[in-house]
């Protein structure tokens, strides 16, 4: 493995893959923060060269964490198609890029050899990609998955709907949700995130949730973000819940400092499997975002671009229905300013992808972080392009439980028009016969929350 | 504090039935971990419920209250509970009972045997208003874009409640009851209750005890009685200056306004009979002794002339026994002020004080309001009371700490002006701020008197209020019993 | 009932004495708002349903009264209208400008809270490196040193964190509040001060240096769309150099429009009276 390399007249040795693939990341405050970051330009793009040239099998040799250390290693480990990465062990990871892009590539030929590469390769294949080959690459994966419907194909941008409220009131939800169905929202799931993590706030929420479902003969799906033990104690009590969501860390650790391990992780796909409402074979949300593992001090000092795509590894494991990147939500200490999360949210989507998930972005903001709404519209724009799956939708983009802005209901409705996207064909038949679309665009009735009253 | 169950009693004791309940409400906190304490009913259990007994009487106007003391030793015994258990609850003595010679002494009595806190009430609006619920009509309503109304029909009384989108909207009560008549099967007229003349009277029909009538005047009264009740109800007749005789057939006062009606449900005795075969003849009717069967046919027969959904209410002859038991109680704010020593104080009358934000600013303006709600209670309750009476407080969402201080002053100040002998002062706030004030009064009493600072709590003029004792030591069971809808809004609402 | 009646005409009375009495108070001129502009906040009014023609024109405002979330909102097109829009971006300047505002000194000197910093030196280091916000800086832990009391059983630190506007806005009725609380359950504070570009765990280093017993810390949040002016108290018992998060208790969201400020003070004097009950805080507080 070959770690040495000459730009501008002066020689860059690095010391392990670790430090080159920390180093080849574009600039972001979370890998500065933990002092692994390039020092300079000059550093970074020395970094990339040497990544570029290096061969798979140099990646998949030197593990970043060793899969005897750490469970979620173990499982990417298992799930590499040894024949498949036979065939592609000598590439170098610029030609993993090249290959990709490629006008034969298709789909078909993605879907194919993600068989056989590993998270750390994908995230690899990241570093060396422009925001333009990101979208471009991931606009080439189609990622379907079923839960009640399906959603993910081509031409198709779902919203989750995203009623929060800030006591968890029951009414208050519904007044927002309404609002969200209005707007032909609500295709990807009814997904509240509780204040209350408790069993009888959880089934309280997909009681209700449910009971809009059933009213309206909503074709969709619902879903309460609490956490995963106390989801599984609503289950248990009979809560109707038909996925089940938990947050995702990129190590063994990080997952500990979210309570969870992969026994659990197996308990609840058993759980939601055998009492879950869904139809499936999809039934789990799962969310990520950069830099959580090195907020719970568990990155190892390995790069948040690597760990983001070892949850995505881990994710595989479940077949979810629905994956997102809290993109933006934890702060400037780990993406300062809007460059940097239009970046995250640019190779968040496409590592997801390539690792055959079905990946939405939460397109978001926090007050403290150098940015603001025309980023998100920005990023939203160049997501849609890049063929997500969906993104979030928040009243007005501003969710007042969590105090962040997110993407709102009028901007999944912009990107539908503007980018001839469509809602999911079973939800977008509910919402003509409910006379809030026809043709694929809004009627005059869409808006007013009051048709499901 | 993990989740508290506490148990609750209710006990119904109507003009011709009584029974009981007993049923465990689940506590449980409904506030984040990062938010202050605060803890609701999220669950209602219910454990036992009693046979229907009928009202034992002595004679024809008092309750033979040992013998109903003896029916629910029973029933407590069939249920498992000891009274030492019971942490709330309510006892309705309802329509003409309460009326009867002994009532008082009843409550009294049952108060004792039921368990440290149970709220011994009577009242057609609180009866109605805890049937509606009994009945479920809150819950419909919330599925509706009109008003819902529950009819609870027994013995010798009509209760009925509105609930518009969940909330109570109005209450108001009709002589109109299964008992009102005794009749038997031969068609001799055993009684004709007082309550019911004056409107017989005016609607022109004249029967009195001893006479004997025919099957078709009987129906004929059933059928005027439920028009005039359900013409007022559904809107057709103004209560001032239309039909008198409806006014003849109200208890009580007219609605300012009555709200507009998509469903109705009938619940009481008469509801459960309802849906039973319509008696042809005196002796189909008379199964009772009195029109009963009859009324409740004819109900049926009226409710479908108006264009309003007539719904099944889910608790029929139970209604306000489950409402009495399940649904009276409130749960005070978990951060509050509390002189456990005090408690439980039953029966308290309230007296309001509203304050604007404007008041809250100004100093002189919040003193002497406090002044004055002082001398309005001086001069109403009793000096040596401990307490007196609740003083609640409202509109006080934006408080700063020098209003505090503000307001702590002239209250302390003021009441003990006021009731220099009373050893207990409390206050029920409607925002969320009991921890603080009641420190502040405190400090200001060095427990002469004693405070009970609670909130979260809506009251209103005219209610009175129960105050259980502490759960795990950080909130007390409430049961605000309303005495009135009528003419709430004058004075009620500014802020 | 004639109790109830004539108990009604009284309040009734009084009443409306005072309501004539606000009224010529609030007439203009005589008020100390007179001149003022009208506050951002009011511009906007509070929430009214935008949509032209609902299928129910009752059941809009039902739905927006159940949520502070911004619905009924109407659209151009498939864009938010123009006030709508303006609206929200006001409140993110709102939301901005208190991160990078400063303490009112007025109120600073009202409660005699001396002032030290931490090592963050700028607003967008601070940012950057929450880790240099939880060290006092050399200067700040001699002003400590020299100015407080050591070992108090309660120990209260201010801190501006991500919003001075939260300390503006609340300071006021929390603290007082919060020493009547202490006061009442014969509890004692130690040397009170203010903190400049403070993070959650620079209690740690300040509990290392002046070992309470019980440390509140009173700091800004990260400001929302909905508050900008948020506060939160965080407890611990004995904090020191390497306390885990979970060791923490919180009250969080404490301004006018969500946990009662004044509440807030006064239930911190129990929390932190468990906390000393109990030698503990955080996860394993029995509260």
């Amino acid at each position: 493995m070959k770690l040495t390399t000459a730009l501008l007249g002066k020689t860059f040795q690095f010391k392990s893959l670790k430090e080159v693939m920390a180093k080849a990341n574009e600039e972001k405050s979370g890998d500065q923060l933990a002092g692994i970051a390039a020092e300079d330009a000059k550093e970074r793009m020395a970094a990339k060269l040497v990544l570029a040239d290096l061969k798979l099998a140099d990646i998949r040799d030197n593990p970043l964490l060793p899969p005897e250390t750490d469970e979620v290693s173990r499982v990417i480990e298992e799930t590499v198609n040894e024949k498949i990465y036979g065939e592609i062990r000598r590439w170098t990871v610029a030609e993993l890029r090249e290959y990709l892009l490629q006008q034969t590539t298709g789909n078909d030929e993605i879907c194919r050899i993600s068989r056989g590469l590993t998270s750390e390769m994908v995230a690899a294949v990241a570093k060396l990609m422009s925001n333009l080959d990101l979208v471009q690459a991931a606009s080439k994966m189609e990622v379907t998955s079923h839960c009640n419907i399906t959603i993910g194909q081509r031409g198709v941008l779902a919203g989750r709907a995203q009623p929060n409220h800030p006591t968890d009131s029951i009414q208050g939800m519904k007044a927002s949700l309404f609002e969200a169905l209005s707007y032909g929202i609500g295709d990807a799931v009814l997904g509240i995130n509780p204040v209350i993590d408790s069993a009888e706030s959880v089934k309280q929420l997909l009681n209700a949730t449910k009971e809009v479902m059933d009213q309206w003969r909503i074709p969709t799906q619902n879903c309460v973000l609490a956490h995963i033990k106390t989801q599984m104690k609503a289950i248990r009590q009979g809560a109707p819940a038909d996925m089940v969501f938990q947050s995702l860390a990129g190590t063994a650790d990080g997952n500990k400092g979210f309570g969870i391990d992969i026994a659990l992780l197996d308990e609840a796909d058993e759980l939601i499997r055998r009492e879950g409402t869904g139809t499936g074979p999809n039934l789990w949300y799962f969310e990520t975002g950069q830099g959580s593992e090195l907020s719970a001090e568990a990155h190892h000092g390995i790069d948040q671009v690597t760990l983001e795509s070892r949850c995505y590894g881990l994710a595989r494991k479940y077949k979810p229905f629905i994956v997102n990147t809290v993109v933006g939500f934890i702060g400037p200490e780990y993406l300062y300013d809007s460059k940097q999360v239009i970046r995250a949210g640019l190779e968040d989507h496409f590592m997801g992808k390539l690792q055959q998930l079905p990946m939405g972005v939460d397109v978001c903001y926090t007050n403290h972080m150098k940015a603001d709404q025309n980023d998100m519209d920005n990023l939203a724009v160049l997501l849609a392009a890049a063929g997500v799956n969906y993104i979030i939708g928040v009243p007005m983009a501003d969710d007042c439980m969590l105090n962040y802005q997110s993407t709102s209901y009028h901007d999944i409705a912009t990107l539908r028009e503007t980018m001839r996207l469509r809602p999911a064909p079973d939800f977008e038949r509910w919402l003509e016969e409910m006379g809030i679309m026809a043709n694929g665009r809004l009627t005059p009735a869409a808006g007013d929350p009051t048709l499901f009253m | 504090m993990p989740d508290q169950w506490i148990t609750s009693v209710g006990i119904d004791i109507g003009t011709s039935t009584t029974k009981m309940i007993v049923s465990r409400l689940k506590l449980t906190r409904t506030s984040s971990a990062l938010s202050l304490p605060r803890y609701d009913i999220v669950e209602r259990e219910l454990l036992y419920a009693s046979p229907i007994h009928g009202t034992p009487l002595l004679g024809e106007d008092e309750i033979d209250a040992e013998r109903i003391g003896e029916l629910l030793s029973q029933d407590y015994e069939k249920a498992g509970i000891s009274p030492r258990d019971l942490k709330t609850g309510a006892v309705i003595i309802t329509g003409e009972t309460a009326n009867k010679k002994n009532a008082s002494r009843i409550v009294h009595l049952l108060a004792e045997r039921s368990g440290d806190f149970v709220v011994a009430t009577a009242g057609a609006d609180l009866e109605g208003l805890l049937a509606g619920k009994g009945a479920g009509a809150d819950r419909r309503s919330m599925h509706t874009r009109g008003a819902v109304a529950n009819l609870d029909v027994g013995g010798g009384t009509a209760n009925v409640a509105f609930f518009a989108r969940g909330k109570p909207a109005g209450t108001v009560t009709f002589h109109v009851g299964g008992r009102l008549i005794q009749v038997d099967p031969a068609g001799t007229i055993e009684a004709v209750s007082p309550s019911l003349r004056p409107w017989l009277e005016a609607s022109g029909f004249a029967i009195s005890p001893g006479q004997t009538v025919g099957f078709p005047l009987l129906r004929e009264i059933c059928a005027a009685m439920c028009r005039d009740m359900l013409d007022y109800l559904a809107r057709c007749a103004l209560p001032a200056g239309g039909k008198e005789t409806i006014r003849k057939l109200m208890l009580g006062d007219p609605l300012p306004s009555v709200p507009v009606l998509e469903e109705w449900t009938v619940s009481g005795g008469i509801g459960g009979l309802m849906a039973a075969k319509a008696p042809d003849s005196l002796a189909e009717t008379a199964v009772h002794g009195d029109i009963g069967p009859l009324l409740a046919h004819a109900l049926r027969q009226c409710c479908e002339r108006y264009p309003i959904r007539l719904a099944q209410p889910d608790q029929t002859v139970r209604a306000t026994v489950i409402g009495a038991g399940m649904q009276s109680t409130e749960i005070s704010g978990a951060t509050v002020h509390l002189d456990a020593s005090l408690l439980p104080i039953r029966n308290l009358p309230v007296l309001k004080l509203d304050i604007s934000p404007h008041m809250l600013a100004r100093e002189a303006l919040l003193k002497e309001a406090a002044a004055g709600v002082m001398r309005t209670a001086a001069s109403l309750f009793e000096q040596d009371a401990s307490p007196p009476f609740a003083l609640a407080l409202s509109g006080m969402k934006h408080c700063s700490y020098e209003s505090l201080q503000w307001l702590s002053d002239a209250l302390a100040e003021r009441f003990r002006e006021a009731f220099p002998a009373s050893r207990a002062m409390v206050v029920v706030c409607e925002n969320d701020l009991a921890k603080a004030l009641g420190q502040s009064l405190d400090r200001r009493c060095g427990g002469r008197p004693g405070i009970v600072c609670i909130d979260q709590i809506r009251v209103e003029y005219g209610d009175y209020i129960d105050l259980g004792e502490p759960i795990s030591g950080v909130m007390i069971p409430v049961v605000v019993k309303t005495l009135a809808f009528h003419n709430r809004t004058v004075g009620g609402t500014h802020a | 009932m004639e109790r109830t009646i004539s108990l009604e005409r009284l309040v009734d009375g009084v009443l409306t004495e005072l309501e004539k009495r606000i009224a010529a108070a609030a007439s203009p001129g005589g008020d100390e708002a007179g001149g003022m502009p009208l506050a951002p906040v009011d511009l906007f009014g509070p929430a009214a349903s935008r949509v032209p023609d609902p299928k129910w024109e009752e059941g809009v405002n039902e739905l927006i009264a159940a949520t502070p979330a911004r619905i009924g909102v109407w659209r151009a097109g498939t864009r938010p209208l123009t006030r709508e829009m303006l609206k929200f971006r006001c409140d993110h300047a709102a939301a901005v400008d208190s991160i990078y505002g400063q303490v009112s000194p007025a109120i600073l000197e009202q409660y005699g809270l001396f002032t030290v910093e931490t090592r963050y030196e700028n607003t967008e280091n601070y940012l950057k490196r929450p880790d240099m916000g939880r060290i006092v800086t050399d200067e700040g832990v001699e002003k400590i040193r020299s100015a407080c009391r050591m070992n108090a059983q309660v120990q209260i630190v201010v801190s501006d964190g991500l919003s001075a506007s939260a300390v503006d806005a609340n300071l006021r009725d929390v603290y007082p509040a919060l020493l009547d609380s202490l006061k009442a359950y014969g509890l004692s504070a130690g040397t009170p001060f203010f903190v400049r570009g403070g993070r959650v765990a620079v209690m740690d280093h300040i509990g290392d240096i002046l070992q309470p017993e019980v440390f509140v810390l009173l700091i800004g949040e990260r400001p929302g769309l909905v508050s900008s002016k948020s506060m939160s108290a965080y407890m611990c018992y004995r904090p020191r150099k390497g306390t885990v998060e979970s060791d923490r208790t919180v009250i969080s969201n404490i301004h006018q429009g969500g946990t009662p400020p004044l509440e807030a003070g006064a239930h911190i004097g129990t929390v932190v009276k468990k906390m000393l009950e109990q030698r503990t805080s955080g996860v394993n507080l029995d509260l």
